[in-house]
């Protein structure tokens, strides 16, 4: 717990609030994020009952340490952060994921000179148009929970970089380069379900 | 480039470089035009709906014991 003190009170000033204060911006400006951050929650631990833990211990977390938070900053970025810090902490460790990366490898690779050139999977906006139902989902859940990630706060939650940065705690060119790997593996997910759906490898 | 672009974090200067190569370069136009579908179709597929009623009542209920 020391730590998390820490960790929290670091970047702001402590303010000192009232309890009708407290509660003022408990329900009007972090509780009206709960969909978000629930979506966010679910999509990390794949599972409900974590999600749902996980999201309450948030906003527990988020209570305690109001006074770190600053009345009209960006609440939902501030929550977001203590959410993918939680889920690191308590429940990474337990859930299975095998297959590591090694992302200075690869960030070193898609920081080069080559990340404009594009590397198109077979795949055309026509076979998209087909995936109705759950594909999109899954191949966004078969991702690496760090290249999930980087999709759900931007192309969901449309995160500015600045403020992903700040929620993951990595520099602005990590998340770019995180992102454009992100985007190519689920790219190639897709490519693969458009080719079971009967999409031809036709290049254009 | 049309990561930044996609993302509406380009300068004006990068707009309007894109705008332009885009008449002429076809693979560029297409990835776009890809990347954009791709996005959309996430932010519609993925967003998920509401979080479940219980978890907000059991929020709320454990604020309003603290607050009291």
């Amino acid at each position: 717990m020391a730590e998390e003190t820490t960790e929290l009170s670091q970047e702001q000033p402590q303010i000192h609030y009232s309890e009708k204060e407290k509660e003022e911006i408990f329900h009007g400006e972090f509780m009206p994020h709960i969909n978000s951050m629930y979506n966010f929650g679910y999509r990390l631990t794949l599972d409900g009952d974590d999600a749902k833990d996980l999201v309450q211990d948030t906003y527990l977390k988020a209570y305690r340490f109001i006074e770190s938070f600053q009345k009209g900053t960006n609440a939902k970025a501030w929550l977001f952060r203590i959410l993918k810090n939680s889920f690191i902490n308590d429940y990474r460790k337990k859930s299975k994921e095998p297959n590591k990366v090694d992302y200075q490898e690869v960030e070193t690779y898609y920081n080069s000179e080559d990340v404009d050139r594009q590397i198109t999977p077979d795949l055309r906006v026509e076979a998209l148009k087909d995936m109705i139902g759950d594909e999109i989902s899954n191949a966004l859940n078969s991702l690496d929970v760090d290249f999930r990630t980087v999709i759900i706060l931007c192309d969901l939650e449309g995160f500015k970089y600045e403020e992903m940065a700040k929620i993951l705690d990595i520099p602005i060119g990590t998340v770019r380069s995180r992102l454009h790997r992100a985007r190519q593996l689920l790219k190639e997910k897709l490519s693969t379900y458009a080719k079971s759906m009967g999409y031809k490898n036709t290049n254009v | 480039m049309l990561q930044v672009i996609l993302d509406g974090e380009a300068s004006d200067e990068q707009k309007q470089y894109f705008k332009q190569h885009m008449d002429i370069c076809l693979p560029c136009f297409k990835g776009y035009e890809l990347d954009m579908a791709i996005k959309q179709l996430v932010k519609s597929k993925c967003c998920g709906g509401d979080a479940p009623s219980d978890l907000v009542e059991q929020i709320r209920i454990t604020i309003s014991q603290k607050i009291s």
